[in-house]
């Protein structure tokens, strides 16, 4: 997490393998775009907004697993809870959609913070499975109550005015609320990452990584920053929950869907690294939308039809996972020692 | 301490000392007891279920030999169930192999390919091994669902003609025939069941168990001792999977056919959960946690009122149907309350720390 933002991709130090690899990718893509650029936009504005939401759930897992050593598989159940608490706020008790992007993820920060207190703290200094499957109780739980409560059906809420009409991208129109989502998490991703690399806060939070029982020697009050580290992911979860609630909907199984992917995201990352994180969940939201177009496009060029495989979107994130691992063991940003 | 706690509750009770037949015996006292406790009207009251109890021990013991014993979570262990299954399935209905043969075919596949998967990832750190066993546990579902020539069904699965001649069904229980003779399927599979977990004990109380022990306990100590880690891993992986995909092949008999949800990821879930609710520390207790999860779920899926404290006796009668359709709700605060007393023991070991302390005071010794 710390020093694996200032690194650079690397790009000095390409071989010439890597180069073919990315020179082959690039021309895959030429060839999407020039036989269907209307869709070609279209679908990477999809990535685009499916991957920034991958970043806003993983940044949160990636904070809690690389401070806390927590797999914390209720992340997703958390990321669920915002896009509820959007429909409690907003479809029932009438309150404009800016209300609801201030106060669902505060809510999700709080219920965050009981499990951190009731649950989680104990189990800093156990193997990490242990925190791992508290966690997935904690998620059934709050899946269950859930279903409980807003019923099994997936529901939805009305995008406010301003967000609802389409934004026009000249090949192709594009609604409002997905650029708008692309915008704030991206206003959270810098926020995240000038807290964690410019103040002081970020520093002892950073030190606390690197070694918590040190840092704590030294007079930082290590668990009060576990507890708000925690609040933050939690809040980070719940703004993603509120910006795919508003645009897609919400069902008691979101959270169960998104968190598989998510640790991918962040496995793929690097784990501890949040620039990695970013980049893996941007990596992947563009390659689960971009290629089923790409082998399509492909298939129309060359004429073997059996190259354009249907649902292959669903496998990609794994097979990049499985490829980005036997190729750098610890993933694209992740540090040496770190969770092995 | 909980072992001597338990004999000590054994003497109580008047039982000998069992030594090395305790888990001989316990095995099969599962297999003839599970069935008449099961379908007691207590219980379950109906005994068809009793089969896929215990052909689900069999695949979450096979899952406790890398989580239990070696120290490895796989999040994909359905897979190689799902191999074995599948095997049977498509060279029963595609090539009209006979079961007898198909079925250590099946076995041998999913073997071989744990072995290839785990010669490439077993060295791999805890979360990247679980990570790396999640994706290639997906690209198998994905090219179940994909239907490669036909051969796997794709959503549907495989249903037709998956069914050796053998088989004979008739008012909902199974039979397996042979010649002149009809023996209860329950009974088939009890047999295969006491003979699997055999070998599974064999093979965990050997010198091969006993070092995958040792690199659970402590990998780096295990690799300074001389022990090949990497390639210890690897076998051990190796074996779980060809004792999942033995279940998987009695499932397939038992499911008549294939579908998909024998390789999804919820599967390998709940054979994770099965295996931490009974206690990853003993030989036992996945035993108890696929009876206890299974047993929930079954009895749940039709109770809807509690009536306490009997049936003929009613004193309160209590309407549940509306929370336990959430039940899974307690199941997750079971698993919360389970992991923060002790996230290895399970329901086994909870079971045997009280007994442990109950014969304490009744020899009346303060602890």
């Amino acid at each position: 997490m710390s020093t694996s933002s200032s690194r650079t991709l690397g790009l000095d130090r390409l071989s010439a393998g890597g180069a073919a690899v990315w020179g082959a990718i690039a021309l895959l893509l030429l060839v999407a775009l020039a036989v269907e650029p209307g869709l070609f936009v279209d679908q990477f504005v999809g990535g685009l907004v499916y991957g920034m939401t991958l970043v806003l759930i993983a940044l949160g897992l990636s904070i809690i697993l690389g401070l806390l050593g927590i797999v914390n598989f209720a992340h997703g159940a958390l990321f669920m809870l915002g896009a509820y608490f959007t429909y409690q706020l907003m479809a029932l008790w009438g309150l404009p959609f800016w209300v609801a992007l201030v106060v669902a993820p505060l809510l999700v920060g709080l219920v965050g913070v009981l499990m951190e207190r009731l649950v989680l703290q104990w189990l800093y200094d156990e193997p990490p499975l242990a925190g791992l499957l508290a966690a997935f109780g904690i998620a059934l739980m709050i899946q269950e109550a859930t279903r409980a409560i807003w019923g099994d059906t997936p529901l939805s809420v009305a995008t406010p005015a301003v967000l609802a009409q389409s934004a026009d991208l000249a090949v192709t129109t594009v609604a409002r609320i997905r650029l708008f989502s692309v915008v704030v998490a991206a206003l959270v991703v810098l926020g995240v990452y000038l807290l964690i690399e410019r103040t002081d806060f970020g520093l002892s939070v950073r030190a606390g990584v690197q070694d918590r029982e040190m840092a704590g020697f030294l007079g930082i009050d290590m668990p009060r920053r576990f507890v708000l580290m925690f609040f933050l992911g939690a809040v980070i979860a719940g703004i993603g929950g509120v910006l795919q609630g508003t645009a897609v909907g919400m069902s008691p199984t979101m959270g169960q869907q998104y968190i598989i992917i998510t640790f991918v995201v962040v496995v793929v990352g690097g784990i501890g690294s949040l620039f990695g994180s970013v980049v893996a969940g941007l990596l992947i939201g563009e390659a689960v939308f971009l290629t089923p177009l790409v082998l399509r496009s492909l298939a129309d060029v060359t004429g073997v039809g059996a190259l354009a495989v249907p649902g292959i979107g669903g496998l990609v994130p794994y097979l990049v996972m499985i490829l980005v691992l036997l190729v750098r063991p610890r993933g694209l940003y992740g540090q040496e020692g770190f969770m092995e | 301490m909980s072992r001597d706690a338990t004999a000590g509750v054994l003497e109580r009770l008047g039982a000998v000392e069992l030594g090395v037949w305790q888990v001989p015996l316990g095995l099969l006292a599962v297999a003839v007891l599970l069935r008449p406790v099961v379908s007691h009207d207590l219980m379950l009251g109906y005994p068809q279920v009793a089969t896929s109890f215990l052909i689900w021990m069999i695949i979450v013991a096979s899952f406790n030999l890398l989580m239990g014993y070696t120290g490895l979570i796989s999040f994909g262990h359905a897979m190689f169930m799902g191999i074995g299954t599948y095997s049977v399935a498509i060279a029963l209905s595609s090539f009209a192999v006979p079961f007898l043969v198909a079925a250590p075919l099946g076995i041998l596949l999913s073997a071989g390919v744990a072995y290839l998967v785990g010669r490439l990832i077993a060295h791999k750190g805890e979360i990247y091994f679980a990570m790396l066993t999640l994706a290639f546990a997906k690209s198998a579902h994905f090219v179940a669902n994909y239907n490669p020539g036909g051969l796997t069904g794709g959503t549907t699965g495989l249903a037709d003609g998956t069914m050796p001649a053998w088989i004979e069904t008739s008012r909902g229980f199974t039979y397996v025939a042979l010649g002149g003779f009809r023996i209860d399927w329950y009974w088939a599979v009890a047999a295969v069941f006491v003979v699997g977990m055999l070998l599974l004990w064999q093979l965990v109380r050997s010198p091969f168990g006993r070092t995958l022990v040792a690199v659970r306990e402590n990998e780096a100590l295990a690799r300074a001792m001389g022990v090949d880690v990497r390639r210890y891993k690897v076998w051990a992986f190796t074996f779980a999977a060809a004792f999942a995909a033995l279940g998987g092949v009695l499932l397939e008999i038992n499911n008549q056919g294939a579908t998909l949800s024998e390789l999804s990821i919820v599967t390998s879930g709940n054979i994770i959960i099965m295996a931490v609710l009974g206690g990853a520390n003993y030989f036992f207790g996945p035993l108890a946690g696929v009876f206890v999860w299974m047993f929930v779920e079954e009895y749940l899926a039709d109770f809807h009122t509690l009536v306490l404290p009997l049936t003929e006796v009613p004193l309160a009668r209590i309407e549940l149907a509306g929370v336990l359709v959430y039940w899974q709700f307690f199941l997750g605060l079971l698993f919360v309350v389970a992991v923060l007393v002790s996230p290895r023991e399970g329901i086994l070991g909870l079971l045997k720390t009280v007994l442990g302390r109950l014969s304490a005071r009744i020899r009346g010794e303060s602890e």
